[in-house]
């Protein structure tokens, strides 16, 4: 009896490590190939011609049509700068500076992938057409109720993500520093 | 209560067998990979297909850019080694090569000085070495890219400077070449 349920141990802790520690690498990923700032993370070896196994059963597993290492890279947020998960009923500042890239687009999707922006407006941020402070730094607001400078309407109930993508960044290059800066996420009220 | 604590380190080591196990398979196994997507919506090879913007509120499995427009060609280079020819519209353009694995095997983008011409050609390694010893043809200025596999699929996007310019730059990718080079 006492050998069944030392089996019983084994066997249990062996799917809760396994089966656990691969969902946690495959989402979180942060020990595993995902890189985070702030409260972004990107999978910056996606693009590549030999990415690493977790980077590739992390593409695997989303489905998406990642881009080449040169074509650029994409940042997801899931929460906002505390932590706490980003909620539609919720004004959220996009506040601060981007990686030098040719262009980038900020949007704001349902964890499925699915645009969640009001229908007959724009459906993201485009850095082409934002208004910057003097230093280049933007400030963008995504809610559902008017926001000043540059606002994104979104509509919906639940959480959702911003996805930032830099197209044709000088992030693999080293120019501008290793350390990448990117814009706080500010909840300013619900 | 040893043994317990040997049989739970022996879960432990097991545990992280099965992770890698996990990790390691899971690309083999899985059914709904980008790479798939692309083949359903690329039935035919050396045909370019224009790929069906992101809109809000319908689904967006690729997770596409709502900004961009986007053409998928998918080659067989078993036919011969493949090629992506065309004229694209002044603005940022970039073509990357996806095999089965949904691995991008290379990349570029106008800005690295290539302009507005897209020559790209796709070969396996035998393609290559026939390539090298001159038993080919190719037109001066073509982008060699090698696969190893034979199945691959062609992806441009391109980023018009206005939304409402999308449909013309969308039709424009639309006539991008796609086909095997006759050896």
């Amino acid at each position: 009896m006492r050998f069944l349920l030392n089996v019983f141990l084994l066997l249990a802790i062996a799917l809760a490590v396994g089966f656990g520690l691969s969902w946690y690498a495959l989402t979180d990923g942060r020990l595993f190939g995902a890189t985070q700032v702030g409260p972004w993370t990107a999978w910056l070896r996606a693009g590549s011609p030999a990415p690493d196994p977790y980077t590739r059963a992390f593409l695997t597993r989303s489905g998406v049509l990642q881009l080449g290492q040169s074509e650029g890279v994409q940042f997801v947020a899931t929460t906002d700068s505390d932590g706490q998960a980003l909620d539609r009923n919720c004004r959220y500042r996009i506040d601060g500076a981007t990686p030098t890239a040719t262009f980038w687009t900020l949007a704001p999707t349902s964890p499925d992938g699915t645009l969640i922006a009001s229908a007959g407006g724009d459906p993201e941020f485009r850095s082409t057409r934002v208004a910057r402070a003097n230093d280049g730094s933007v400030q963008l607001y995504v809610s559902k109720a008017l926001s000043p400078l540059n606002w994104l309407e979104i509509g919906g109930e639940g959480p959702f993500w911003l996805v930032l993508t830099l197209y044709d960044t000088a992030l693999f290059s080293g120019i501008g520093g290793s350390q990448i800066i990117m814009p706080a996420v500010l909840r300013e009220g619900c | 209560m040893v043994r317990s604590a040997l049989f739970a380190i022996g879960g432990l080591l097991l545990g992280l067998v099965l992770h890698l196990v996990v990790i390691l398979n899971l690309p083999a196994v899985a059914n709904t990979t980008a790479f798939g997507q692309l083949l359903a919506i690329t039935p035919t090879t050396n045909k370019t297909v224009p790929l069906v913007g992101a809109t809000a509120g319908v689904g967006n499995p690729l997770r596409l850019d709502p900004d961009l427009s986007y053409a998928a060609c998918r080659l067989d280079l078993r036919n011969g080694p493949g090629e992506v020819t065309g004229s694209l519209p002044v603005s940022f353009w970039s073509v990357a090569v996806y095999d089965p694995s949904g691995t991008v095997i290379y990349s570029t983008t106008n800005r690295d000085g290539i302009g507005q011409s897209l020559d790209l050609g796709v070969f396996d390694p035998a393609q290559t070495r026939l390539l090298a010893e001159q038993k080919i043809d190719v037109n001066a200025g073509l982008l060699i890219v090698e696969s190893r596999s034979d199945d691959v699929v062609v992806v441009v996007r391109l980023a018009p400077s206005q939304p409402a310019e999308q449909p013309r730059y969308t039709q424009q990718l639309g006539k991008l070449n796609c086909r095997n080079i006759k050896l």
